[in-house]
């Protein structure tokens, strides 16, 4: 998780996301702030992300992308 | 038959509540479904065979995809499947949209380096709302690919999602899980639901009939005779049609809306006051909403997952720095979704420039937000202070005229000659020498689109404050209620450009 934060924080230190529920859907992450944090994870934790995954559910909060990256992670 | 004429608001519709409500609940789809069939075959006779065509194949790509799926195979065969369903439905698009515009280029340049015509221009019919219903048609597939909708799926339900009637002509483009399950259920037609329904379409006929279809007659006479038009009448054209279109096809949306609402079905919105925006990007999340959501979803997210745009990224930001990956990314993504944008409006030269348009404006946009933001903070303002924002709404006006003046303009050359043609001799005073009433409008007119873009911009103002006027009216008292109703159906029969003196005026977006 402390990771996840990192790469957060580097992208946007502005944006408190360990509050924030809505980053997508309250449009706090853009679409571009997205696409960089996708690469970012997939570098990071060795994962691959489609664009099945890339809605607003997924990148709302540190949660949901936690819970997205711990289940790409375990699905291989 | 149009969704603002009688024929649809007196007979079809009603006739369809009826045969609804009074067939078994299990059945219910099945009158839905035939009553989109028949609206389709009023509108574009036999041609209902490419929707039908549609249905079938895109259910059976459907199936193969969910067969691969559960037998476990690879990705690998499932996208090709999903690229092949892709390709046969872009392909008749293409062919009916399309083949006129490409032979016909295609023979200028060949003539153009000596040779002879290559191929000869067909007399090709277009089904109404094909470019709706494919694109409905690729995102179910592409659901289905993304495990995004349940297996099993059964045909009546796709064919339902595909022909609901109400969205045949000018959409909106919806998802499946937006609107498959609420047209599948067949529930009970409600009292709130038919009052809410009906209250909507007025409101759309008021936006059309009152307004639009006042306008289109200064609109017509000045595109259609642009050489004897320069200065601020050009200028005024252009907004002018900007009006026009917004409120044709939002009054068009509100209509549809109203009319599935009658049924229980709740449809995504297409605008949400679009002239409020600050940006070219903003503006484009209000405006032809389901339009911009379909690109995100199926052309912009896709490209942003692939290979290159991956790879490019991670280069930039580690040689060139945030700023330059940003844009770059910005660039390769948002490419596809312009060109795509403005393809899909219809097979000119023009369109194509109205989407290459937008890309830059959007890319310059990106590229001079440090600067905005530095001259904000010299300035002393806040990122919300009201200078900002007017500064910015009429920043954002000006674009979306320019670009609607291109996109109304019979092909690109004349738009380019009539946006020059603006800054000739440049004068405010026509725009009170009574040259405005040489354009097919007098005083009257005027004064009652202004009075119709001011009710309209009231309702949006507080909407933007989530307050819904229809919600309140509601929990008016009655004979206040009433007034209000009755107010606004007498400022349609009363008001609306239709009858002596006026064209019928066909819907701008079912021709897309």
């Amino acid at each position: 998780m402390e990771k996840l934060m990192e790469i957060l924080r580097e992208i946007d230190d502005t944006i408190d996301f360990e509050k924030e529920t809505a980053l997508i859907d309250g449009r706090i992450l853009d679409s571009f702030g997205m696409i960089t944090l996708v690469s970012e994870l997939e570098d990071a934790f060795d994962i691959q992300i489609g664009a099945s995954e890339m809605v607003p559910e997924n990148f709302n909060s540190v949660q949901a992308m936690w819970e997205m990256v711990t289940r790409l992670k375990e699905t291989g | 038959m149009a969704y603002h004429t009688g024929m649809y608001l007196f007979l079809f519709l009603p006739a369809v509540l009826l045969l609804y409500q009074a067939a078994p609940a299990r059945h219910r789809w099945k009158v839905l479904l035939l009553a989109g069939y028949v609206f389709f075959y009023l509108v574009s006779g036999k041609l209902l065979l490419y929707l039908l065509g549609t249905t079938l194949f895109t259910h059976y790509i459907g199936l193969r995809l969910e067969a691969l799926q559960s037998a476990g195979r690879g990705k690998k065969e499932q996208k090709r499947v999903l690229a092949f369903g892709i390709c046969v439905l872009l392909a008749v698009l293409g062919y009916l949209k399309y083949y006129n515009f490409f032979a016909e280029n295609l023979n200028k340049a060949v003539v153009h380096f000596g040779g002879g015509p290559l191929l000869a221009a067909r007399h090709l019919l277009l089904p109404i709302g094909i470019s709706f219903y494919t694109l409905q048609a690729i995102g179910y597939m592409a659901d289905i690919y993304w495990k995004k909708i349940p297996a099993g799926q059964p045909l009546g339900k796709v064919a339902l999602f595909l022909g609901f009637f109400p969205q045949i002509m000018e959409g909106p483009i919806s998802m499946y899980g937006q609107t498959a399950d609420q047209l599948w259920q067949g529930r009970d037609i409600r009292r709130e639901d038919l009052s809410r329904g009906w209250l909507r379409i007025v409101w759309g006929l008021f936006k059309k009939m009152v307004v639009a279809d006042r306008l289109y007659v200064l609109v017509q006479n000045v595109f259609s005779q642009h050489s004897r038009y320069s200065g601020v009448i050009v200028a005024v054209a252009a907004v002018a049609y900007t009006v026009q279109l917004y409120m044709e096809f939002s009054g068009c949306m509100d209509i549809v809306t109203g009319s599935a609402r009658m049924f229980g079905v709740t449809l995504p919105e297409n605008f949400r006051q679009p002239f409020v925006s600050r940006s070219a990007a903003e503006f484009w999340r209000r405006w032809h909403i389901t339009l911009g959501v379909w690109l995100k979803t199926y052309v912009f997210y896709p490209v942003s997952a692939s290979g290159l745009v991956k790879r490019w990224n991670r280069f930039a930001r580690k040689h060139c720095g945030k700023y330059a990956a940003r844009l770059g990314v910005s660039a390769l993504a948002l490419f596809p979704v312009w060109l795509c944008n403005g393809l899909w409006h219809g097979p000119r030269w023009s369109y194509i420039f109205y989407g290459m348009y937008y890309f830059v404006i959007l890319l310059l946009e990106m590229a001079f937000e440090p600067v905005g933001e530095k001259i904000r903070t010299l300035l002393g303002l806040k990122a919300d202070a009201w200078q900002i924002r007017a500064v910015q709404i009429f920043r954002t006006w000006l674009v979306v005229f320019t670009g609607e003046l291109f996109f109304r303009a019979d092909g690109l050359r004349t738009g380019i000659e009539m946006f020059r043609s603006i800054f000739r001799g440049f004068s405010l005073v026509p725009l009170w020498d009574g040259s405005l009433c040489m354009l097919g409008l007098d005083l009257a007119d005027y004064l009652v689109v202004f009075a119709g873009c001011l009710a309209v911009g009231a309702a949006g103002f507080f909407k933007e404050r989530q307050t819904d006027i229809s919600v309140r009216l509601e929990n008016t008292k009655l004979p206040v209620r009433w007034a209000c109703y009755y107010a606004l159906i007498l400022a349609v029969v009363l008001f609306g450009a239709y009858g002596i003196g006026y064209q019928k005026v066909d819907l701008i977006y079912a021709g897309f």
